[in-house]
């Protein structure tokens, strides 16, 4: 009999899925040498030295400012240009250029337009962050609302639902599954895309000190850095984005119960 | 007055309905019979404004004309009681005065009220039904449209549920067009009946029916 597949990520496959990883990451150090990859336990020895230092805070909270501000605003307005875009087949079509051209485009090119029309600091890290995380949020939105049950937009209309009562309680319910994937891959591509454009045009944040790291060859903080942004991902996923799927899909959580 | 002229619906080379003319008044009943794919359905969502006519004129002047679908429609991410309660808050009620509305009526089509607490996918076909009924009923139609409202309950029940829908809208002057496979179910509903057959409004067969009939309706 075929089983339907559970909405739970297993914890256990994950946890080896690390101990894999981890594993890989040490013995690919060992071939290396501590000059190009610091080992796992190093990077994890480094972490102390580097948070007391002084160096980590006022990196840390500018890169996160950058991060929230233009993560954000790309997620808000990928968010209503494609209820918009759904709504208006002719601004869809007006659109897609657009969509197309942003998807297609490699990110380090943004970079370095930016750079040329922002110079170096927040105001470029910010505008790459948010027009590179706007298309994910603007495509899931549209493909979302377009898949929306018929038959229950058809009763919102019987029931005379207004705008807001209809998006509430029809649209954004119908969305948790396309948006909370968009969200995920937003932040997290969000993130990446702040460290890189930190790297190669900012004169302060997260990628700006491993730059630094990587010009003065100290292994053992970059990984320490590297480190520190997985585990900020991480727990973003696990304490804020997680937390938010489980809340909106807690009606689909009966068919594992 | 609800009021439908020279009606037709066509989908591609399908002619769905033709020459349709009916008017339903305030406190009329009328039964639409018919087989599967007659129709009947298509009329419904022609007379609450879903569907758009081929060519005739639909005037509906009823002001809270409520379609009971045939599948119960609930928003399944909401609780049965949310189901309820959306549409009259949609029409401006109060949240709470919404669920203890709710909450009533679930009673009047014998639910539980630990029902209201429920997701949608927790019920019973029958169940569902009732629960899609109670949120029909809970907006106080003038016009309510039934389209097969009892198809999932058993007779006893189904009996219960249209007795309860006479009185509610008796009470309440509201008319009702109601659409069947059933002759049976329609009895004790409907004032009278009309059959959709060959894409056209026809008187229903009275010799083969167990209730009173009229003639076709008259064109204005």
């Amino acid at each position: 009999m075929m089983r339907a597949p559970t909405l739970r990520t297993s914890r256990a496959w994950a946890a080896a899925g690390l101990a894999a990883i981890l594993l890989a990451w040490h013995v690919t150090a060992g071939y290396l040498g501590p000059l190009l990859m610091a080992t796992p336990q190093e990077a994890v020895l480094a972490i102390g030295p580097l948070v007391e230092s002084g160096r980590f805070y006022p990196a840390a909270a500018t890169s996160l400012g950058r991060a929230f501000v233009g993560i954000g605003t790309g997620c808000l307005c990928g968010f209503v240009l494609g209820l918009a875009a759904a709504a208006h087949p002719r601004l869809r079509g007006a659109l897609e250029p657009l969509r197309w051209l942003l998807m297609a485009i490699p990110s380090v090119v943004v970079v370095l337009l930016a750079m040329l029309w922002f110079g170096l600091g927040s105001s470029m890290v910010v505008f790459l962050a948010a027009l590179m995380t706007a298309p994910g949020l603007y495509v899931n939105t549209v493909k979302g609302m377009l898949q929306v049950d018929r038959q229950l937009l058809e009763m919102t209309h019987v029931y005379r639902f207004g705008f807001w009562l209809r998006l509430r309680h029809l649209y954004i319910p119908a969305l948790t599954a396309p948006l909370s994937a968009a969200l995920l891959i937003a932040v997290n591509g969000g993130i990446r895309l702040v460290v890189m454009a930190e790297v190669l045009g900012a004169d302060s944040g997260v990628g700006h000190a491993l730059a630094n790291a990587r010009a003065t060859f100290d292994s053992a903080e970059l990984y320490a850095w590297v480190l520190l942004i997985l585990a900020f991902v991480g727990v973003l996923e696990l304490a804020l984005i997680q937390p938010l799927q489980r809340t909106l899909g807690r009606w689909q959580e009966l068919r594992d119960a | 007055m609800l009021e439908l002229h020279g009606l037709g619906l066509r989908f591609g080379a399908h002619q769905v309905l033709e020459g349709v003319d009916l008017r339903v008044r305030a406190g009329e009943r009328i039964g639409l019979l018919g087989p599967s794919g007659a129709g009947k359905s298509a009329l419904l969502r022609l007379a609450c404004g879903l569907q758009k006519p081929s060519c005739g004129t639909v005037r509906n002047g009823f002001s809270r004309t409520v379609l009971l679908f045939q599948e119960p429609r609930l928003l399944p991410w909401r609780t049965v009681g949310d189901n309820l309660a959306l549409p009259l808050r949609a029409g401006g009620m109060a949240p709470g005065t919404a669920h203890a509305q709710a909450l009533q009526w679930l009673e009047r089509v014998e639910l539980p009220a630990h029902t209201a607490l429920a997701w949608p996918r927790e019920l019973s076909g029958g169940m569902a039904q009732r629960a899609a009924l109670a949120r029909a009923l809970a907006m106080e139609p003038d016009l309510l449209l039934l389209d097969e409202p009892f198809s999932a309950l058993d007779p006893a029940l189904r009996r219960r549920m249209a007795d309860l829908c006479v009185a509610v809208l008796a009470e309440s002057g509201a008319a009702l067009l109601c659409v069947s496979h059933h002759p049976q179910e329609l009895a004790c509903m409907v004032q009278r009946c009309l059959e959709v057959r060959g894409a056209r409004l026809r008187p229903w067969d009275a010799g083969a029916s167990p209730f009173p009939t009229t003639a076709q309706e008259p064109t204005p």
